[in-house]
């Protein structure tokens, strides 16, 4: 850690912001709502789906109900992940620019790639500790509570993660080209296409329309986050879920919001590419900045 | 021989269409203060953000200690103190310190030892405990100053660093300035402040509309002796003749001569050479020729 001291204090600024603290509370806040919730619906579900005719029905109504709630659960997380790496990119450079704290900086003998390699990665560090603690901690929960298990939790929480490192690369470069506000409004915007493409895509796989299909894919070359999520969400199901669904004939049943396939190896392909290629551009053009 | 901690040549910088700097030839050796002078927007800060490489040149050369600036490496020995210096306002002023010695390089137990030391220097002693956002202006400027000094660095480029300061301060700055020259350190020190330039410099450099219009050492510039404003009754070769012999006569017109006087007591020798010879002495004005004059002349000469 010593060895990189603007990683060291990217982090200590990250942690000193009182604004990321109230983010902390407000996320276990999240946690104690989601336990208490799932908690409640889920016991009713349980009770009721005891009372069913044909056991078989019962247990999978309440595989349904539980990996529907776990789901959405995650869903939000990945909103609250997504969120904490679009704010710290923002204005990761622009605003160190701007307040000027920047020159002194530079002006000792450190590059300019490295200081911005070390800045990223301290907060890569964050969003990823974040992203992994607030999935594992809620399908810890799930797990206590309703016995659900992901068939592959740690596949899903490292789509997350990738999903933040994503959004934060993309940050990172609006924040050498453009000033904060600006930088902020690009890239929620890019972020919301992405969510609404996925829901186009969903759509078009639906009703079989290939314009509505490849709308969808075109998005995720350009912003993947949100393709990433439809991953996650697809090895979060529990395989009591997967059996339900497919009995029911719509194999990945979670809705315009979750994930029916396995993510391609090309889209986490693109994907790590697509925070090289980002970062590599980010470098290019702050290296060659006048401050 | 040492390399050069300064050395720039035939520098030009270009923002779209202005022109920031027009070819700015500047040297700066080990153990010299150096004021780079000029108005607003002259080119001062830009010389300096493109000697820290934080601004690229168009066109020219521009090293520190023999490394060409986009080096960074070439930094190694350098302290900054910029012009609008801001610093993360929830570090402490220890803190501050420490994390630029890290950057610069410096050994941890060094850091340590030097923290205190430097912060007492600067007029900061028992304040490195408190955080900069409680810091006044004056106090950031202070603590700007010891983040410059606080590796040791062998050139120190300091931006305006008198502005927020009062005049107890200005003067400790200079004090500082003083000690650094004295263990060697060569300091650029940009300023509008004349006067600071003037007690502290060893040489100048007039820097007007992005070029260097004037350098040179201070004392030279300045000249020699007191100057003496002659008017009299009429000027005539008679009159002439006679200032001749008591200085150097700078300028003429019909009623009022500049002689630059020797002597100890020059006045006094002017009024009763002249009275003698029968002209009517009407006024008999010393001029301090300052700094001033000559950076007013210059860079309004070459405005006009």
């Amino acid at each position: 850690m010593s060895a990189l001291p603007i990683t060291r204090l990217s982090v200590k600024e990250a942690v000193s912001r009182r604004l990321l603290l109230a983010g902390a509370l407000l996320s276990l806040a999240f946690l104690a709502l989601f336990a208490l919730g799932f908690n409640a619906l889920y016991s009713r579900v349980a009770s009721e789906a005891g009372q069913a005719e044909a056991a078989m029905a019962g247990q999978a109504e309440t595989a349904v109900a539980g990996a529907i709630m776990t789901m959405l659960g995650v869903y939000i997380v990945q909103f609250l992940v997504a969120f904490l790496a679009l704010f710290l990119a923002t204005g990761a450079v622009s605003s160190e620019i701007d307040s000027g704290t920047l020159h002194a900086i530079l002006a000792r003998p450190l590059s300019r790639r490295s200081w911005l390699g070390q800045r990223w990665l301290a907060f890569a560090g964050t969003i990823a500790a974040y992203a992994v603690l607030m999935a594992g901690l809620l399908l810890g929960i799930a797990q206590m509570i309703a016995g659900y298990g992901a068939v592959a939790p740690w596949r899903a929480i490292g789509l997350l993660v990738l999903e933040g490192l994503v959004l934060l690369s993309l940050g990172f470069l609006g924040s050498t080209l453009w000033s904060t506000l600006a930088n902020g409004a690009v890239v929620f915007s890019l972020f919301g296409m992405a969510w609404l493409a996925g829901i186009i895509e969903f759509a078009g796989e639906m009703v079989g329309n290939d314009l509505m299909r490849n709308i969808g894919i075109a998005v995720s070359l350009l912003v993947p986050s949100d393709a990433l999520w439809r991953g996650a969400a697809y090895y979060l199901q529990s395989p009591a879920f997967m059996a339900a669904s497919s009995a029911v004939g719509e194999p990945g049943g979670a809705g315009p919001f979750g994930g029916s396939a396995p993510p391609s190896a090309a889209l986490i392909g693109w994907s790590i590419a697509y925070v090289v290629l980002l970062l590599a551009m980010a470098a290019r053009r702050f290296g060659r900045r006048d401050l | 021989m040492a390399e050069l901690p300064v050395h720039t040549a035939g520098l030009r910088k270009v923002y779209g269409s202005s022109t920031a700097l027009e070819g700015l030839d500047l040297e700066v050796h080990p153990g010299e203060v150096v004021g780079l002078l000029g108005a607003n927007g002259a080119g001062k800060t830009t010389t300096v953000k493109i000697l820290l490489g934080l601004v690229a040149a168009t066109a020219g050369e521009a090293s520190l200690f023999g490394r060409r600036v986009a080096d960074p490496q070439a930094r190694r020995q350098v302290g900054y103190l910029p012009e609008h210096f801001r610093f993360p306002d929830w570090l402490t002023g220890a803190e501050l310190l420490d994390y630029h010695g890290r950057l610069a390089g410096m050994p941890a137990a060094d850091r340590r030892a030097r923290i205190p030391e430097v912060l007492e220097r600067v007029g900061l002693a028992g304040r490195g405990n408190q955080r900069l956002r409680s810091y006044s202006k004056g106090m950031t400027q202070r603590v700007g100053l010891a983040q410059a000094v606080f590796a040791r660095p062998r050139l120190v480029l300091l931006d305006e660093p008198t502005s927020a300061l009062d005049p107890i301060g200005r003067r400790e700055v200079r004090d500082l300035i003083r000690d650094l020259r004295e263990e060697g350190v060569a300091v650029l020190l940009n300023s509008h402040l004349l006067g600071e330039v003037e007690l502290v410099c060893d040489r100048v450099a007039i820097v007007d509309r992005g070029r260097v219009v004037r350098a040179g050492r201070l004392d030279a510039m300045i000249g020699p002796g007191p100057q003496i404003r002659v008017r009299l009754d009429r000027v005539d070769e008679r009159a002439l003749a006679i200032l001749g012999g008591l200085g150097e006569v700078v300028a003429v017109d019909d009623t009022t001569v500049v002689l630059a006087a020797e002597g100890t007591d020059p006045a006094a020798a002017v009024a009763a050479e002249l009275v003698r010879a029968g002209y009517g002495l009407q006024a008999l004005i010393p001029v301090h020729r300052s700094l001033e004059d000559i950076f007013v002349g210059l860079v309004s000469e070459g405005s006009g």
